[in-house]
């Protein structure tokens, strides 16, 4: 297996990132160090629709509530593969970004070199799950690192 | 936090109105008009004025936020909204004035559609209201917001509440009384009809109670606004709440262009139209646009509509109320009790005080007499709008003498005799009963075109309410083309799963079953 010691996992804990999770610790070292990329996708900003009806406080508590959401979900995420990465000794540090996921990636992948930027495969049709899909193929053509796409489980 | 963004737009919209009413002003559109429709073209007046007065309010804007100095404060915060305000504003101008009109004239040279005998922009309510919200939906989706309008957009709420507010003003009591039963009965039954069915699809697809609460908000109540005052209550996964308003948006988007469509094609009433569509579409927003799509140039369907809107936004906190207790009782994990006075006061839709204050207001008769109908009210002294030049001369009551062994009926027959007496038309009763003698054309063309004379001489426009109709019309206009500038094609995406076969399920029957209702049971006018 191909072994990685600087490695950059997109996932934001769906069925296929986290197959992508279990695929960076196992090629990751002891003594590795795994960024982990969370982005929320910007569609979130426009999660209000066009509500008019309801008032300023109605609004913020939504907001809150939304925020709260997404931050206990990103937590799980977190606390899941930092866990997975402490027990092999792995170094572990976690960014979170809000925007497009695709975009977001590139730009991680310019801020830094990495071995291996590792990342999961779209969900296929009929799995329910957020519509914030990556194109992959502008993503390879952008970033200079070697780009692992893990299968879907049970593809 | 400075949110004023340094950037030349706002002055350049300021520019672009000032020339716009300069060149209508001196007559260098004069050509463009005529090829819009001359004298049949009705926004003259507004090119005339209010790019004039808006485009100094931008032109000074644009130097403020170009050369003042922004600092952290209120004024920075809400003086950041003007680029955003009037950005919506010069869209809805350009629409409104040159787009929907340029559209209208190319539909017309294409020619009437089959045998509708109605051209494609009638048709398919291709109008500046249509028009606006679509044009929301391109510059979002296409172009982004830009940074410098993003503050200002969220005025459009303030626009259509404003608007709800002033159509205070326009109902008469007993048009307030009839709508309001009318929409108590239908919308109750809807509401608690859709929302039941939800959560009984929903229990029997067995989806989560949380997304079975939250979808049958959205389904049932206002849409978007009810998803968002519930999602919290019955504590929403954030997936669910993106299916949830995917599928509201896609449906209440897809019923603004199809409502007018089949309005139109079944000919109904305003009164009809606007029931059916305060009760059929999903998304509240939308209620409004269908309205004036169906509509463009008058508001007696939005007025309709938007008693049907207030209905449901009044029925909300009840629901919100009802799911939380529901809810509760179906999650064992869930320790909280409700408070219902905190949910009932912070759901509460403060802008309905003010459009029952302004109902009240003009009930009093404080801008115009109270007995006004439509804006238009009788007067036959000279303090309430009466010449005493109209006063009938005695050779036109001679002409109206000779016709009275004509009339037939005693009420015609009295009000007649009293208008020949006093020269003028005396009560809303004789005038009412010789309007209907004009009808009856028992009575020469000569003594027809006194008695109408006689007629004009005592009908009066109110002219706060003219301006209040005008106001309200491009306050809306602002508000949705505003509201479409929120509506994202990666929030629409989201419509899927089962919230979209259920949502798919109830859409269709509310929609149909209300246009039954409406067609069987409310008449074509109230």
């Amino acid at each position: 297996m191909i072994s990685s010691k600087n490695v950059l996992l997109s996932s934001h804990g769906t069925d296929g990132a986290q197959a992508a999770e279990r695929a960076a610790i196992a090629m990751c070292e002891t003594e590795a160090t795994i960024k982990h990329l969370l982005v929320v996708p910007d569609l979130w900003k426009d999660m209000m629709g066009d509500d008019w009806l309801n008032n300023g406080s109605t609004r913020d508590r939504y907001g809150r509530y939304i925020e709260s959401e997404l931050g206990k979900e990103i937590d799980t995420h977190i606390s899941r593969v930092r866990q997975q990465a402490e027990e092999k000794g792995i170094h572990y540090h976690c960014e979170v970004i809000l925007g497009k996921p695709d975009k977001c990636l590139a730009n991680a992948c310019k801020e830094a070199h990495y071995d291996m930027v590792i990342m999961g495969s779209p969900r296929p049709k009929g799995v329910a799950g957020l519509r914030s899909r990556m194109t992959t193929g502008p993503l390879a053509e952008t970033i200079s690192s070697p780009l692992l796409i893990v299968p879907y489980p049970d593809e | 936090m400075v949110y004023t963004k340094k950037s030349p737009a706002l002055l350049i919209i300021g520019v672009i109105m000032l020339a716009i009413w300069f060149m209508a002003d001196s007559g260098a559109l004069s050509g463009y008009i005529e090829h819009l429709g001359g004298k049949k073209y009705k926004y003259f007046t507004e090119l005339t004025s209010m790019p004039l007065y808006f485009g100094i309010i931008a032109a000074l804007g644009g130097l403020w936020v170009l050369f003042g100095a922004h600092k952290e404060g209120q004024l920075d915060y809400y003086s950041s909204a003007i680029a955003g305000g009037m950005f919506i504003l010069i869209i809805a101008m350009l629409v409104r004035w040159f787009i929907a009109p340029e559209i209208a004239v190319i539909s017309t040279m294409m020619g009437k559609v089959g045998d509708t005998g109605k051209y494609i922009h009638k048709l398919l309510g291709l109008n500046y209201v249509v028009i606006g919200i679509v044009a929301g939906i391109v510059i979002v989706n296409v172009f982004r917001v830009p940074e410098w309008a993003e503050n200002g957009v969220r005025l459009s709420r303030l626009g259509l509440k404003t608007g709800v507010i002033l159509l205070g003003t326009l109902y008469s009591a007993a048009e307030l009384k009839n709508l309001g039963g009318l929409s108590i009965i239908m919308i109750g039954f809807f509401v608690l009809g859709s929302v039941g069915i939800v959560l009984w699809m929903g229990a029997r697809m067995k989806i989560p109670n949380s997304m079975g609460g939250v979808l049958s908000a959205g389904m049932g109540v206002c849409g978007v606004s009810a998803t968002v005052a519930a999602a919290p209550v019955v504590q929403a996964k954030s997936v669910e709440i993106a299916y949830t308003i995917g599928t509201i948006l896609l449906w209440g988007v897809g019923c603004m262009f199809i409502f007018p469509i089949v309005g139109n094609l079944l000919g109904m009433s305003h009164v009809q139209f606007g029931a059916w569509a305060g009760t059929g579409i999903l998304n509240s927003a939308q209620v409004a646009g269908a309205a004036l799509a169906f509509q463009p140039d008058g508001i007696e369907t939005l007025k309709v509509a938007e008693i049907f809107n207030i209905t449901r936004v009044l029925v909300l906190p009840i629901i919100v109320i009802w799911l939380a207790v529901w809810y509760v009782k179906r999650e064992e994990s869930v320790t909280e009790t409700v408070n219902v006075g905190r949910v009932i006061f912070e759901k509460f839709p403060v802008f309905v005080i003010g459009f029952i204050l302004l109902f009240a207001l003009s009930s009093t008769g404080v801008f115009a007499p109270a007995n006004h109908y439509k804006g238009k009210y009788f007067g036959n002294t000279t303090e309430s709008g009466f010449k005493e030049s109209k006063v009938l001369k005695s050779d036109q009551r001679s002409v109206l003498s000779a016709g009275m062994a004509q009339v037939q009926r005693q009420d015609r027959k009295d009000a007649l005799q009293r208008l020949i007496d006093n020269g003028k038309v005396m009560s809303i009763e004789d005038d009412d009963a010789l309007r209907g003698l004009i009808n009856a054309k028992v009575l020469s063309s000569d003594a027809n075109k006194i008695l109408k004379g006689a007629h004009k001489a005592v009908r009066h426009t109110a002219k706060k309410i003219k301006a209040f109709r005008e106001w309200i019309t491009w306050l809306f206009a602002f508000g949705l083309v505003g509201l479409g500038m929120q509506i994202t094609l990666s929030s629409m995406k989201q419509a899927g799963g089962q919230p979209a076969i259920i949502g798919a399920v109830v859409g269709s029957l509310k929609a149909v079953l209300s246009l039954i209702v409406v067609m069987m049971l409310v008449s074509e006018t109230i």
